[in-house]
C-alpha cells in the first residue's frame, strides 16, 4: 500500500470527522492497526480536530454539573448491546499502562463485596478472638473468686470453731509467761478438758534460729510430756493452732526451743514460757 | 483550554473508571464546554443541548470500557461520543431530513451567519482561522462533523465527486494543522 497516497486521499481526515460509511470505518481501522505511519498522521489530523472543537467551545449553564454527576451516579450500569454490536468478541480494552482496569461494575461490586466480606469475617473473628480472651480472663477471675472463697470459707470455719471452742465454759486459758529476762513474750493456751482438746495462740516469740523450732510440752504430775512442733510460720503468723495432740491432764503448758523435729523431753534452760493451769 | 494536558490520556481513563466525583469534576471542568460546544453546533435547542450533554457524559462513563487507544485519542473518543448522541438526538427528532434536504448554499450562508456572529464575541486566532477556510471547506467539515452527513451524502448534497470532497477534507484538516503549528 502506498502510504503517502492514503494519507492524501484524505480518507483519515474523513474518518475523523466521523464521515465514513461502516464499511469504510472498519477498513481505516484495519489499516490503521497495521500501519504505524498511519496512526501518527491521524493523531495530527485528531488534534486539529480538538482545536477546532475548542474554537466552538461554550460554557454550558453551571447547575448542569450536579444534574450531570447525579445522572452518571445513578446510572451505573454498562450498555451490554453496544458492546456486543460495537466490538468483535476478541477486543478488550487495551491500555497503554497496566494501571487502570476494565472498569466492570460487576468485578467492582463483587470485589466490593469481597473486601466487605473479608473486613466483617476479620472484625468478627477479632470480636470473638476477644470474646475468648475476655471469656479467659473472667474465668481466671471466677476461679481465683472461687478459691479465696474457700479459703476464706476455711478460716470462717476455724474462727467458728475456735470462737465455740473459747465460748465453751469447760475451756480454761492458761498463760504461759516468759521465762527469758528482757524478752517480754507469752503465750495462750485454751484448753477443754471435757473434750482433751487445746488451743494454741503465741505473742512476740522470736523466730527460731535455723535448724531450731519450738516444741510445745504440757506437765503431767511433774513430768513434761511432748504435744508436738510448733511450725515456724505459726510463729511468724502470731496465729492460733489447734494442739494435734489430745490432751487429757495437766497442770502446767510449757514451750521450749529445740531442734528441729522436736526432742523427747525439754531442753529446760530453752524454755522460754510456761504457764501453770488455774485451778 | 490548555490545563487539559495536566493529565494523560492513561490517567483520564483511569479518572474515568474511577466513577469519583473528584474525577468527574475535573472532566468536566476541563470538557463539558468543548463537548458543549459541538453539541450545539449540531443542535441549536439549548435545553435539548443540555440533555444530550448530559446524555454524552453519562454514556462516555457507562463505555469507557469499550474506548481502544489504538483507534484513536480519548479527547477524539469523547468529542466522537458528544457529536454522536447530537446527532442520534437531531435524528431521533426526525429533523435531520430537514437537514438533509437543505441545499449546500443554504449551509454555506448559515455557517458563515454563525461564524460571523460568533467572531464578535470570541477573538481565538483558530476561530478566525477556521472562518477563513474557504466555503468550500469550511462547509464540507461542517456538514460531516456537526451534521453527521457521510461522503456519500455530502457528495451528493454538494453535487460534488466523492474523491473531491475527501480532498477538501484534508484540505481543511491541514489547514486547521498549519495554524496549529504556528
Amino acid at each position: 500500500m502506498n502510504i503517502k497516497e492514503y494519507i492524501e486521499s484524505g480518507i483519515l481526515e474523513a474518518y475523523a470527522l466521523g464521515a465514513l460509511s461502516e464499511e469504510e470505518r472498519i477498513k481505516v481501522e484495519a489499516d490503521l492497526a497495521m500501519y504505524p505511519e498511519l496512526v501518527d498522521e491521524l493523531s495530527s489530523i485528531e488534534q486539529a480536530m480538538q482545536a477546532f472543537a475548542e474554537s466552538h467551545s461554550e460554557e454550558p449553564p453551571s447547575h448542569l454539573q450536579d444534574k450531570i454527576w447525579d445522572a452518571i451516579s445513578e446510572q451505573q450500569e454498562p450498555e451490554v448491546e453496544y458492546e456486543a454490536v460495537e466490538e468483535p468478541s476478541t477486543k478488550e480494552i487495551q491500555l497503554p499502562t497496566t494501571t487502570a482496569k476494565q472498569p466492570s461494575m460487576l468485578r467492582a461490586a463483587i470485589w466490593a463485596a469481597v473486601l466487605v466480606s473479608v473486613a466483617t469475617n476479620f472484625i468478627l473473628l477479632s470480636q470473638r478472638n476477644q470474646s475468648r480472651e475476655d471469656t479467659k480472663v473472667l474465668t481466671a477471675k471466677v476461679d481465683s473468686l472461687s478459691a479465696e472463697q474457700s479459703e476464706y470459707a476455711a478460716v470462717l470455719k476455724a474462727y467458728n470453731e475456735e470462737r465455740a471452742f473459747l465460748a465453751n465454759p469447760a475451756t480454761v486459758a492458761v498463760k504461759m509467761n516468759s521465762m527469758k529476762d528482757g524478752m517480754a513474750m507469752n503465750g495462750m493456751i485454751f484448753w477443754n478438758k471435757e473434750k482433751k482438746e487445746a488451743y494454741l495462740a503465741l505473742n512476740d516469740l522470736p523466730m527460731p534460729p535455723d535448724g531450731k523450732q519450738y516444741q510445745l510440752w504440757v506437765i503431767q504430775d511433774g513430768k513434761p510430756v511432748d504435744m508436738g512442733m510448733i511450725p515456724n510460720t505459726m510463729v511468724a503468723e502470731k496465729g492460733m493452732m489447734k494442739v494435734g495432740r489430745a490432751i487429757a491432764s495437766g497442770q502446767a503448758f510449757a514451750i521450749s526451743l529445740e531442734n528441729e523435729g522436736g526432742s523427747p523431753s525439754p531442753t529446760m534452760e530453752e524454755i522460754h514460757v510456761l504457764g501453770a493451769v488455774n485451778g | 483550554m490548555t490545563s487539559h494536558t495536566t493529565y494523560t490520556e492513561t490517567e483520564l481513563v483511569a479518572l474515568l473508571v474511577q466513577q469519583s466525583r473528584e474525577g468527574f469534576n475535573y472532566l468536566y471542568k476541563q470538557y463539558s464546554a468543548v463537548l458543549y460546544g459541538v453539541i450545539r453546533k449540531v443542535i441549536y435547542d439549548e435545553a435539548t443541548a443540555q440533555d444530550v450533554l448530559q446524555e454524552a457524559f453519562v454514556k462516555i462513563y457507562n463505555n469507557i470500557s469499550k474506548y481502544n487507544p489504538e483507534k484513536g485519542r480519548l479527547y477524539t473518543w469523547m468529542l466522537n461520543v458528544a457529536r454522536n448522541a447530537a446527532i442520534d438526538k437531531l435524528r431521533s427528532k426526525g429533523e435531520v431530513m430537514k437537514g438533509k434536504i437543505q441545499t449546500g448554499d443554504d449551509i454555506v450562508y448559515r455557517s458563515e451567519n454563525e461564524l460571523k456572529t460568533e467572531q464578535k464575541t470570541d477573538a481565538i486566532g483558530l476561530k478566525e482561522s477556521v472562518a477563513s477556510l474557504a466555503p468550500e471547506y469550511q462547509t464540507i467539515v461542517e456538514l460531516a462533523y456537526f451534521k453527521g452527513f457521510t461522503l456519500d451524502e455530502i457528495s451528493k448534497s454538494l453535487e460534488i465527486p466523492l474523491g473531491t470532497v475527501k480532498t477538501r477534507m484534508r484540505k481543511a484538516i491541514n489547514l486547521l494543522r498549519q495554524h496549529l503549528s504556528n
